[in-house]
């Protein structure tokens, strides 16, 4: 099959429009036909329990005891029968041709025992003979949010986000759809892979690699089968569009996790390092580091440079800030004497400095002073000695005010907008959720609404950020 | 005999392990720099390949037994007469006979002593999952003890090669300190790709050691080489 096929193929499946689940049943909640709720296609289900019949068909689901049945043809098939059953399932999708399976069935080679291996090797055999396109088994198959379809009843749908997301874990998968959501990073599709049988991770990053709907690609990964395939794929992807790599199972016991997880064998870490530095990936440890990792991706300007502007409300965080993105590799430099002289006229250094960091508080008015916000704005856009700008936003200080004052907050939002569409440099601003945390939640919404990019600390900032800076020296041919 | 010849001689003798001299002329025939070697059977035959190399030479055992040749007293270096030769010659068989007696020994191997330069190493061996990785590091105690190496998988691109030598703590060793000549990390780069190539080239290579190799002002030569084949 040529790549050209294969991603022609898994565009129906991640593009479908007709889907059927088989086996959903009542016991697990219709977790499978609930997540198809929002599709915007077709949905059928195929279940031969009598018992569970009447459920599915009292949610307004068409149900046929084969897939066969089905009139008509079906792109993408989630199966959750047993796993004896399952063999059978996925002949009959190969007979019928439809676009893709994921196989939700666990009980497979992650096992350790005969059966479960000896059932893996089956449905691979019977897969592989009918050309079929199996995503799994034990996982949790696509999520596509432009058209609804979800492997979560919890995940967003209509608005399709730009960051492609593939993972070994069905958790990881809708932990960053969901957590990366309220973060500001949207999904555009997701796969959870398992154990990648048939499609391992190099498939769908060729895919996702060429879908004008990802602008960005992340990945949990546990195993690798072929790893120099991988490299090439990771190595020719991250030419094309900036790739996110979170590896799980890089300790000694995490391995043993991963074995007993996806069926995935232990990596050195050394060696996974190297091959990760030759292709030129974002590497992250944590759903947060890749969650941050793929926020300054999408909403910063991309930079090569690593001089920060600071701006902190208050002289501890202006220290602690500066402390901070130095130790995760960025230069805090003074500004130019240009700067300093503009800034010598209006910046109050009663409780305030401004050799940068800026301590800016009593200056901005903890924010509520607009117009001299939007100064310091201007005066670190065009200092040359500032390649990004990041703010400390004193939340702690202020909930009260906006929490009664909620036009404060829109206004203070506008002004950070307002700076973000003109500015050719990268701006993050920090919210930290202190001890309000339903308005720093509020000012992260009302930032992320405008397209500001917002962290919920200086370390998730400094490290998001330098991790891209890498990224952009490479696309630029500087390192 | 060419490199496939050689390989397939040591299959037939049963040998994972080529020698230095088969090792050195594998790579020499891929154009790779190597201290070229000469097997001396006898302290005669060692003389008179002295004598057409030129001294200072070295003298190290061959014999695919001895895998730490200086740990069997199997090296002399700085040798500086025919007569030195003979008695190299003699106590490196002796010392090898005493400390290994089971060693089956080939000979003598005769080379022209490379002046000294920046030792460093390098090396190839095979992931489970990602193949051949090449290994770059300092030489001598900076790679035992401090494993202060850095790794690149197989093939290496021209970044992949410059950041390979970057990434070791030791760098600035190479950049020249306290007066000494800097290294010519070009032909170290050059080096390490062409070692790619090789090693893309001969898939039955399983492990490949170039320790030390001497890097000078201008070039640099691998002073011993092992190579490890399936």
């Amino acid at each position: 099959m040529s790549d050209n096929d294969l991603n022609s193929r898994l565009d129906r499946a991640f593009n479908p429009k007709v889907v059927a689940v088989v086996g959903d049943k009542r016991a697990m909640g219709y977790l499978w036909l609930n997540a198809m709720k929002t599709f915007t296609g077709k949905v059928y289900s195929v279940q031969v329990d009598p018992a569970e019949i009447p459920g599915i068909e009292a949610m307004g689901i068409e149900n046929f005891p084969s897939l066969s049945e089905i009139p008509v043809d079906v792109d993408y098939v989630v199966c959750a029968v047993p796993r004896q059953v399952s063999p059978r399932i996925i002949a009959d999708c190969g007979q019928k041709k439809v676009g893709a399976v994921a196989l939700f069935t666990s009980g497979f080679a992650e096992t350790e025992t005969d059966e479960g291996i000896e059932t893996q090797n089956e449905i691979t055999d019977i897969a592989r003979a009918s050309d079929l396109l199996l995503i799994g088994p034990n996982c949790m198959g696509i999520y596509n949010r432009r058209l609804g379809v979800r492997h979560s009843g919890d995940q967003p749908a209509g608005d399709a986000g730009n960051v492609g997301f593939i993972s070994q874990s069905g958790t990881h998968c809708i932990n960053f759809s969901l957590v990366g959501s309220v973060r500001g990073v949207k999904c555009s599709k997701t796969v959870s892979f398992g154990n990648a049988v048939i499609l391992d991770a190099p498939d769908y990053i060729e895919y996702l690699a060429n879908d004008h709907e990802t602008e960005v690609i992340a990945i949990y990964i546990e195993g690798v089968k072929d790893g120099p395939r991988l490299l090439r794929v990771l190595r020719e992807t991250a030419r094309k569009k900036p790739v996110v790599v979170w590896k799980g199972g890089l300790s000694k016991a995490g391995s043993r996790a991963a074995y007993s997880h996806t069926a995935s064998l232990a990596t050195a870490p050394t060696i996974w390092d190297a091959a990760m530095k030759q292709a030129s990936v974002i590497q992250a440890d944590s759903l947060d580091e890749t969650i941050d990792a793929a926020n300054v991706l999408t909403y910063a300007k991309p930079t090569t440079g690593n001089r920060m502007g600071l701006i902190a409300m208050t002289g501890g965080q202006s220290v602690v800030i500066t402390d901070t993105f130095e130790r995760e590799g960025l230069e805090v430099p003074l500004l130019t004497q240009g700067s300093y002289d503009k800034l010598s006229q209006f910046f109050n250094i009663i409780g305030g400095s401004y050799r940068n960091p800026l301590d800016a508080g009593g200056t901005i008015g903890m924010g509520f002073i607009p117009g001299n916000l939007q100064k310091l704005f201007e005066i670190l856009e065009e200092d040359e000695n500032v390649d990004s700008i990041a703010m400390e936003m004193g939340i702690g200080f202020i909930a009260r005010r906006l929490r009664d004052n909620p036009d404060m907050l829109d206004a203070m939002a506008d002004t950070l907008a307002a700076h973000n569409q003109k500015t050719k440099k990268p701006f993050l601003t920090i919210v930290h959720p202190g001890h309000v945390e339903d308005v720093s939640a509020q000012v992260r919404d009302k930032l992320l609404e405008r397209g500001v990019g917002v962290f919920a600390n200086f370390e998730a900032a400094a490290r998001a950020l330098n991790r891209s800076i890498a990224y952009w020296r490479f696309k630029a041919g500087l390192d | 005999m060419s490199a496939t010849e050689l390989i397939e001689q040591a299959r037939k003798q049963g040998r994972a392990v080529l020698t230095e001299i088969e090792s050195k002329q594998i790579l020499d025939e891929a154009g790779i720099p190597v201290a070229k070697t000469q097997l001396a059977s006898d302290a005669d035959k060692a003389v008179s390949i002295a004598d057409s190399v030129g001294y200072p030479v070295v003298l190290k055992i061959v014999s695919a037994d001895v895998t730490h040749k200086s740990d069997v007293g199997g090296v002399k270096v700085g040798i500086e007469s025919a007569e030195e030769v003979r008695s190299a010659f003699n106590d490196i068989v002796a010392s090898v006979k005493k400390t290994q007696p089971d060693a089956a020994i080939d000979g003598v191997a005769v080379q022209k002593m490379a002046p000294a330069g920046t030792e460093v190493i390098i090396g190839v061996s095979k992931d489970p999952q990602f193949g051949p990785v090449v290994m770059f590091g300092l030489g001598g105690i900076l790679v035992e003890v401090l494993k202060d190496v850095a790794f690149r998988i197989v093939p290496l691109e021209a970044r992949d090669a410059r950041q390979i030598i970057r990434e070791i703590k030791g760098f600035p060793v190479l950049e020249g300190v306290r007066g000494q000549d800097p290294a010519d990390i070009d032909a170290l780069e050059g080096l390490i790709l062409q070692i790619s190539q090789f090693i893309e080239a001969h898939p039955e290579i399983e492990e490949l050691d170039l320790n030390p190799v001497f890097a000078y002002k201008d070039g640099c030569i691998a002073v011993d080489a092992r190579i490890v084949i399936a």
